[in-house]
């Protein structure tokens, strides 16, 4: 897959021969390409590559950690997948990430949206609006989110008026998935800064030539500024989708560390945590988590494959 | 000062794989001190989980240690208890574990299976340490396959903790030897004349149901795996699940939601079962008062309780054995140490120090009283084996618990989950 | 490049209509953006009114505010914990995040400059690996990196913390550097080369300043990720006088005691000033330093 063919905004346009072309300037191209790659390259082979070589081959023993890896060929992968506690995980993975992520976006969209306008005290709004993820998933968090969605405190409150009592969320294993999912919308501030940064890059043009055509808000929302800004939206779906699927310090504060009750916020990293680091199964972890790169990395490869259709980089929209 | 790969990687896995204590002699020889100064002094690693008053008392203790011996200096580590063997694996499993640290039962046997302990036993042949002294025959605690693998600092047991006001106020009360039956018609009474429930969920706690087992003559574990059946079990759980329905345990939706508040202290419910010493929470959590009432009996005697310990243990792969030894000797039986440390860490484990200590703060008193009321009444038996893995076990019992609890998984299915996780976790 | 040019696009579709109209649009974006913000900060306001309640009344209260507010979480906060002053815990702090960004901004921008504006040999396998790592979660990745870090002989020091950031591992701001590149024109660093600029001068003086949003970007990211990191210092870290806030704050915590959550929630409370602060100032860099339109 040629991932830079496909994503650059440039990518259309079609390419002037470099300067100095011919097989010495590509020769100094190629070793300044490596040069100013390099510390990604030092960094990858040391801390990633070698790392990961090792947590693919662990993911073929039984290993505990101290006595030396024992091969076991699939047996981590059959485990696995007959495993109720791994299929319960991938199904609270599995909802979380959809329920979740378009959410997210569509506030981070809406809020972004609504703080590209030029009105007084812009900075302290956005300031304001990027707070909750500036707090992370520290144990305050853990506490709040535990007493907002408690029995009779303002969520279920709130529910009440519309006739539904749930008895609060955290407690009940059919509910606290949801409290998680909120915890999660709540901090939009990320997809929120790159949607205005990528507001900011539309061409006011556009938009001037759009509303003398008599185009409406929603006409000009349709037609230019989703268009326009595809290609952040892109980058958002792809980095959202790939941190829902490993969100873990979440569910680690709101669950007060248990991830449940009853497995009910057992999300995938959290069970791949409990099976490596509680229950020293580092084999059994690495299959885990190879399958999950598996998984995400079809995920990504569709998302790449789709955005040739839906998103338009900056030549076509002109 | 960079922690450098003194001991090399090899070395400990050598360690590792073989016999602890002969190693970690040799391991000595020859290596040249990274932490350690000019002046022939060594420094040793001394981690231990715990609050701030367990902190502040054990630096207290260490400058005393210090003081006294000018040559080894100990560096502190500290942390909360989740916190501490999250570290504490990562560190054991990178050849890099502390030199002396707090240990408790359940991880003796999964720490010397992956060779981390040391014997302390040859450290004592070698007059570095002194295993003489203990009380009510709590130095076991620390022995495994005839190894001394930690050696205690307190002793502590399992209680029945309640609230005080609401026994009182439904007229009913807790004695030495009440039966099964008479402690749920208490609790009965407490729901009906006050309201809340009589416990906050007996069921889920492995040690409760460790001395429901010991009173009909089997223990919990054994040496190697678990001392019951998938039967046993179940009964248990089923049980406990319709003493949920019926009220007399309380919703298990609101103490998760109160967590990590008790449902004890939060007022969900007027008892709950825990270790003795773990009591002062709720003092502090809550607006009741609160006491430490007896455990419940089959016969009308025997309790099962035990008395189990924290423990210090030393890394097999120190290079500093005989320093550690002397260190832990010195934290065990040093009367001012003990003055220092008070019953923060259980009941001091030796006469010297048990001697050197008279708590006078009621929560204190109350668990001294506790105990002693429990060691005469002679129903303190030999600690419950912890195989490798029981820690594993632990947590399950509880997680499964809960799930019985909500009315997610049926008391059959839970213990034969139990069952097959307790097996992949002895044998890891 | 002038404030008006920068001026938002939606800003425009008002721009012209008479005073009268623009005041009422004012007022009702003023009435939206409060009420939105109303809910996404009580959260905020109870983290707030918790850490003015006594200790014991923090879990599982239901209360937004205090009953009796209460100096003593904070006031509590200067005395430190278990001999180490809040200080200590900030200083720490302050040194992993500030080395954290200065890390990322150099390592990921020098990489992300490679993928974007230079054509070299095998850039398609790299760009495909460098994705492939943001899939790979960070827990497998501990104990080798540990065992590695052990043997170089750098545990208990800020080493194992910001290697990674001085290395570029973190694909997220390098992927997100280079799509920032990618969308600015050509035509400049083109230019840039015909006048007789080297890649270091292309990437110095034009293509850096011009991705500053970026760039503060993952400087923000950054700084607040290493600011709440907890697992790294955790596993890392074992003097106590080195452990960072994140770690500080556990310590407020005793599962076997009196957990002393009022002084916790206040020294999270605290721990958000520098945040706060941090963003504060970049955050007008953020979008109001996007060039690119001006330029066009």
């Amino acid at each position: 897959m040629t991932l830079v063919e496909e994503s650059p905004v440039h990518a259309v346009r079609k390419r002037s021969a470099a300067p100095g072309a011919g097989r010495r300037g590509r020769r100094q191209e190629n070793l300044a390409g490596y040069l100013f790659m390099s510390p990604w390259i030092a960094g990858f082979l040391l801390l990633t590559a070698g790392p990961m070589i090792a947590s693919l081959y662990y993911a073929f023993t039984s290993y505990n950690l101290f006595t030396p890896p024992k091969w076991v060929g699939l047996d981590n992968f059959t485990t696995m997948f007959q495993d109720p506690r791994w299929q319960k995980s991938v199904e609270v993975t599995l909802k979380y990430v959809v329920v979740a992520t378009p959410l997210k976006l569509l506030l981070a969209l809406g809020v972004a949206m609504l703080l590209a306008q030029r009105r007084r005290g812009q900075a302290l709004y956005r300031a304001a609006f990027y707070l909750p993820s500036l707090i992370g998933a520290s144990v305050s968090v853990g506490f709040v989110w535990r007493a907002l969605f408690s029995d009779d405190a303002v969520v279920d409150r709130t529910q009440k008026i519309f006739g539904i009592d749930a008895g609060g969320w955290i407690g009940n294993p059919d509910y606290v998935l949801y409290a998680l999912v909120a915890l999660s919308i709540w901090q939009f501030g990320a997809p929120m800064v790159i949607f205005l940064a990528g507001l900011k890059q539309v061409p006011r043009e556009l938009y001037e030539a759009a509303e003398m055509d008599g185009a409406g808000p929603v006409r000009r929302f349709w037609n230019i500024t989703l268009p326009m800004l595809s290609p952040v939206l892109f980058f958002n779906v792809l980095l959202e989708s790939i941190h829902a699927f490993q969100v873990f310090g979440s569910a680690y504060v709101v669950s007060d560390t248990r991830c449940g009750p009853a497995d009910a916020t057992l999300v995938y990293t959290c069970y791949l945590y409990q099976k490596g680091f509680k229950e020293s199964q580092m084999g059994f972890a690495s299959a885990m988590a190879w399958t999950l790169v598996v998984a995400v990395a079809l995920v990504t490869a569709v998302l790449f494959w789709s955005q040739k259709k839906w998103v338009h980089y900056e030549e076509a929209a002109k | 000062m960079p922690e450098n790969g003194n001991v090399e990687r090899r070395t400990i896995l050598r360690v590792a794989g073989a016999s602890a204590a002969g190693l970690g002699l040799t391991a000595t020889a020859g290596c040249g001190g990274d932490s350690d100064a000019g002046d022939g002094s060594v420094t040793l690693r001394y981690a231990w989980w715990g609050g701030e008053p367990r902190t502040l008392a054990i630096k207290k203790t260490i400058a005393l240690f210090e003081k006294k011996y000018p040559k080894i200096r100990i560096k502190p580590e500290f942390t909360d208890y989740a916190a501490f063997w999250e570290k504490f694996q990562t560190q054991a499993s990178g050849g890099n574990p502390p030199d002396v640290f707090q240990n408790a039962v359940g991880f003796l046997r999964k720490y010397d299976k992956r060779g981390v302990l040391m014997d302390l036993k040859t450290q004592a042949d070698a007059g570095n340490l002194s295993l003489e002294n203990f009380r009510n025959g709590v130095l076991a605690n620390g022995q495994v396959d005839g190894k001394q693998l930690g050696v205690p600092v307190g002793a502590n047991t399992m209680a029945l903790v309640i609230d005080v006001k609401a026994f009182a106020k439904a007229g009913v009360e807790a004695k030495f030897g009440w039966t099964w039956d008479e402690y749920f018609a208490a609790l009965q009474t407490i729901q009906d004349k006050l309201r809340i429930a009589g416990d906050t969920g007996y069921f889920t706690i492995m040690y409760l149901y460790d001395l429901y087992l010991r009173q009909h003559g089997k223990a919990f574990f054994t040496d190697t795996g678990l001392g019951f059946t998938e039967d046993d079990l179940t009964q248990w759980w089923a049980d406990g699940y319709k003493r949920v329905k019926s009220g007399l345990v309380a919703d298990p939706k609101k103490i998760e939601q109160v967590s990590p508040k008790s449902g004890l202290s939060a007022g969900l419910a007027a008892s709950e079962f825990t270790w003795d010493n773990f009591s002062i929470r709720y003092e502090g959590e809550g607006e009741s008062d609160y006491g430490l009432a007896p455990i419940p009996t089959t016969n009308g005697k025997d309790t099962g309780q035990y008395l189990g310990s924290l423990m210090l243990s030393a890394f097999s792969g120190t290079k500093h054995p005989k320093e550690a030894a002397q260190f832990i000797g010195f934290m065990v039986h040093d009367p001012e140490a003990g003055r220092i440390m008070g019953y923060d860490r259980g009941i001091l484990a030796t006469t010297e120090q048990y001697d050197a200590f008279k708590p006078t703060d009621p929560n204190n008193k109350g668990v001294a009283a506790y105990e002693d009321e429990v060691a005469k009444a002679g129903v303190l038996g030999k600690i419950t084996p912890h195989p490798s893995g029981a820690d594993v076990v632990e947590a399950a019992f509880l997680r499964i618990g809960g799930e019985i609890a909500q009315g997610r998984t049926k008391p059959a299915d839970g213990a034969k989950a139990l069952f097959g996780e307790a097996e992949a976790a002895f044998a890891g | 490049m002038s404030g008006t040019t920068s001026a938002s696009a939606s800003a425009s579709a008002v721009a012209r209509p008479a005073n009268g109209r623009r005041r009422i649009g004012s007022v009702a974006w003023h009435v939206g953006a409060l009420l939105v913000l109303a809910v996404v900060l009580y959260p905020v306001v109870w983290v707030l009114g918790a850490s003015f309640k006594p200790s014991e009344d923090i879990v599982a209260s239901l209360d937004l505010l205090p009953a009796k507010p209460v100096w003593t979480n904070f006031s509590g906060l200067a005395d430190g914990i278990s001999d180490i002053s809040i200080g200590s815990f900030f200083g720490n702090s302050l040194m992993y995040a500030g080395l954290a960004v200065v890390g990322v901004v150099m390592s990921s921008s020098l990489t992300a400059y490679a993928f974007a504006k230079i054509r070299f040999a095998g850039r398609n396998l790299l760009f495909t690996l460098m994705i492939g790592t943001l899939l790979l979660p960070y827990h497998v990745l501990l104990i080798p990196q540990y065992v590695l870090f052990r043997h170089l002989g750098y545990i208990d020091t800020l080493v194992p913390l910001v290697a990674g950031k001085f290395l570029a591992v973190e694909a997220f701001f390098v992927f997100l550097m280079v799509q920032f590149m990618r969308g600015l024109p050509r035509e400049l660093d083109e230019a840039a080369k015909l006048d007789g600029c080297g890649h270091l001068r292309t990437y110095w003086s034009i293509v850096l300043p011009l991705s500053r949003p970026a760039v503060i970007t993952s400087a923000i990211f950054t700084f607040i990720n290493a600011w709440n990191d907890f697992m790294g210092p955790l596993i890392y870290l074992n003097t106590p006088s080195k452990y960072t806030v994140s770690l500080g704050l556990m310590m407020f915590r005793d599962q076997e005691g009196i957990s002393d959550y009022g002084s916790m929630i206040a020294m999270s409370l605290v721990a958000l000033v520098p945040v706060v602060a941090f963003f504060m100032a970049f955050q007008r860099y953020l979008i109001d330093g996007m060039a690119t339109s001006g330029l066009k």
